[in-house]
């Protein structure tokens, strides 16, 4: 079984901040990991691997400092580690994105039939879920998003059957390969590399592929073949103690005062009138 | 300014400011900036001072001063808009699930109603499906001036690619100049598609969404780094501009059946090839005895403060005021009061409804843990000093058992007056 494994170098974003006096990002001592999700599917793929044999691809698109993650992906257990980095990849968006990770499995597809493609449901620094159905959509595989157990392979007829979220439940599906899985925290617990493996990761040559080596249209890569464009970023309001209102005195003035300051925040309003009218 | 060698004035990137965006490394014509832990830096010796870099910059990040002229503003909106001129419209899938719509596709076609005023266009409902007549007409009652319906039993339950090409083709054939998709499961599923066949920009689980007067485009504001930072993204020479939103994120608008519309069918071309078939659907709702309070959008939490039983009905008559179920402290479960599954915290459950009232919880730290994410939090608590105060959007201090009753009285006025 041939699995390719998409992962993607991000920040550790619960230390990501806006410092609000100066309005600026606070970045010191913000590390870079693999996107939780995305180690995840490197888990499974290397489990599948484990069980009915194969290869284990890993590739990540980032600029050169994401070798770090592919070396983290070989120390894990992965055979093979590609970096897509190209100055005409940046500014990326999830179309963009999409297009050149889908390039890169065509041309390993050239070289070996390909099966599986995995990827995390979604990278936590974006949050946006796009990317593993934009490979799938180019590619024209079977698009499994939300997966969160694989319960069956058939060999012999080629397809897969996965557990995936779905609203208010969980459905069972069946479907060919080649498949793209996007996939869920609970699908698997990643494992730690092992010293020897360690080793064999520093001394294996990661695979570095740019827009010539994946035939990509230009028009189609980095900011180029983006839509969307970021115009301006801004905190949060933030969350602390708000007013306190005594009671001891006039129950009837400090409710009303309560309910005045919670129904004149527009979004609660609304969420707690749209669940009362259903 | 800083100068290099050959006494060009170059560009600086304040690595603070910088959101790792990467958009200047690709702008710059000749190569000088890299992303060097996660900001861009550019070397002054590469560096021509061309500017492009501080144009492109959406965070103000790069300092340069331009002392060339400028150049005239170019013309390129208009010419833009020429070309868009077929994309009319602001549409809004209307997902449907076990031969219901879904409420999120109703919250979005009143919020395509206000954008759809600020362009002087219409609302269109995308429908697929089977037998969703009753759906088109309903779509109409909550704005759509006109609904595109493809009905087709292949399209009974959600199937990525079936649907995926059934909405496509019509985007392609309706050209709506904007596309607002429910972020649910099935929706983000979906969008993601649809923006790569027709290859546009899709912005996911926007939190805001407006128009920008001058240039006639959509400006969706999302939270981005897992909520640490908003972000408004644009998509502005591609048609549709696609956007999807979470459920509750805005106002459900009213409902007038009186309203009239027209409904266009459309043929489906079934997509080639093999496609996966759902064997089974493992509903998540238990047993009809048990209560999950992370379900709940209210809840109404007793702590130590509040045990005593003869006040227990009267907090349950406020839960129920608030669409909501009573939930408890540790405490009050080691008093045998209530039930374990009804326990919030770091030894029971972890929740967090739309808003949270704490009656006597005093807010140990392992309470707090399991309702932090909580929307709102009132606290009711006689002792000023409680830590549950330091997390409440709202306090009040004084006995529970004379602010609950003024409370159910407000509620159930505000429930039945708004």
């Amino acid at each position: 079984m041939n699995i390719i494994c998409c992962i993607k170098q991000v920040p550790d974003t619960a230390d990501v901040k806006i410092d609000p006096e100066t309005n600026t990002l606070i970045r010191s001592g913000v590390e870079s990991i693999i996107n939780p999700f995305d180690l995840v599917a490197l888990e499974a793929a290397l489990t599948l691997k484990d069980t009915y044999g194969g290869t284990v691809a890993v590739i990540s698109m980032g600029p050169p400092q994401a070798e770090q993650a592919l070396r983290e992906a070989l120390s894990l257990g992965a055979d093979k580690v590609i970096l897509l980095s190209d100055r005409a990849f940046a500014g990326a968006d999830t179309l963009a994105t999409g297009y050149t990770l889908a390039r890169a499995i065509q041309k390993l597809a050239k070289s070996g039939s390909v099966d599986l493609v995995l990827c995390g449901k979604q990278a936590v620094d974006g949050d946006t879920a796009q990317v593993g159905p934009g490979i799938a959509t180019r590619l024209g595989y079977t698009q499994f998003t939300y997966v969160t157990e694989i319960t069956d392979i058939d060999m012999d007829n080629r397809n897969i059957t996965v557990k995936r979220k779905v609203e208010g439940g969980i459905e069972v599906i069946r479907g060919p390969f080649p498949a793209v899985l996007t996939v869920e925290l609970d699908l698997a617990k990643p494992r730690r590399g092992s010293l020897p493996q360690l080793i064999h990761s520093l001394r294996t040559d990661i695979t570095l592929w740019n827009a010539d080596a994946i035939e990509g249209d230009p028009n189609k890569l980095g900011l180029k073949g983006s839509p969307t464009w970021v115009k301006r970023i801004f905190s949060p309001p933030r969350k602390e103690g708000g007013p306190i209102f005594d009671a001891q005195q006039d129950p009837q003035q400090a409710v009303d005062n309560c309910l005045n300051l919670l129904f004149a925040d527009e979004a609660f309003a609304t969420k707690f009138m749209n669940h009362r009218g259903r | 300014m800083p100068k290099n060698s050959k006494e060009i004035d170059v560009a600086e990137i304040i690595s603070d400011k910088c959101i790792g965006c990467q958009i200047c490394v690709a702008e710059c014509p000749v190569g000088a900036i890299e992303m060097k832990d996660g900001a861009a830096h550019v070397d002054p010796e590469i560096c021509i001072g061309c500017g492009k870099c501080f144009e492109v910059c959406p965070v103000e990040a790069v300092l340069f001063e331009n002392i060339l002229p400028k150049e005239p503003p170019k013309e390129t909106g208009r010419k833009e808009k020429g070309i868009f001129a077929d994309y009319r419209g602001v549409a809004v899938f209307i997902e449907v699930a076990a031969g219901k719509a879904a409420g999120v596709s109703w919250e979005l076609a009143g919020k395509a109603r206000e954008l759809a005023d600020k362009l002087h266009t219409s609302v269109t409902g995308l429908l697929l499906g089977h037998d969703v007549d009753n759906i088109s007409r309903e779509a109409i009652s909550y704005g759509c001036h006109d609904v595109h319906v493809i009905d087709n039993p292949l399209l009974k339950r959600y199937l990525s690619r079936p649907y995926g090409q059934a909405l496509s083709d019509l985007c392609k054939l309706v050209k709506p100049e904007i596309v607002l998709i429910g972020a649910t499961a099935m929706g983000r599923d979906l969008a993601s598609i649809v923006a790569t066949n027709i290859e546009t920009g899709l912005t996911a689980d926007c939190t805001g969404l407006d128009i920008d007067e001058e240039k006639q485009v959509l400006l969706m504001t999302r939270p981005t780094f897992g909520g640490n930072i908003m972000a408004t993204i644009f998509c502005e020479n591609h048609r549709p501009q696609m956007s999807t939103v979470r459920p509750n994120v805005f106002r459900l608008p009213p409902k007038d059946p009186d309203r009239t519309g027209d409904i266009y069918h459309h043929v489906f071309e079934p997509p080639q090839g093999k496609l996966p078939e759902i064997i089974d659907y493992i509903s998540n709702v238990l047993d009809k005895g048990a209560i999950d309070i992370t379900r709940y959008s209210a809840l109404v939490v007793a702590g130590k403060g509040a045990c005593d039983p003869q006040w227990t009905p009267m907090l349950q008559e406020f839960a129920e005021v608030m669409g909501g179920v009573m939930a408890c402290s540790r405490p009050v479960v080691e008093a045998g009061l209530m039930p374990y599954e009804r326990q919030v915290g770091q030894t029971g459950k972890t929740v967090a409804p739309d808003i949270y009232f704490a009656i006597g919880v005093s807010g140990a730290v392992q309470h707090l843990v399991g309702m932090q994410g909580s929307g709102k939090i009132v606290a009711i608590n006689v002792d000023p000093k409680a830590p549950i105060f330091s997390v409440a959007n709202v306090g009040i201090v004084g006995d529970y058992k004379k602010v609950v009753p003024v409370l159910i009285a407000e509620m159930r006025k505000r429930v039945k007056g708004d």
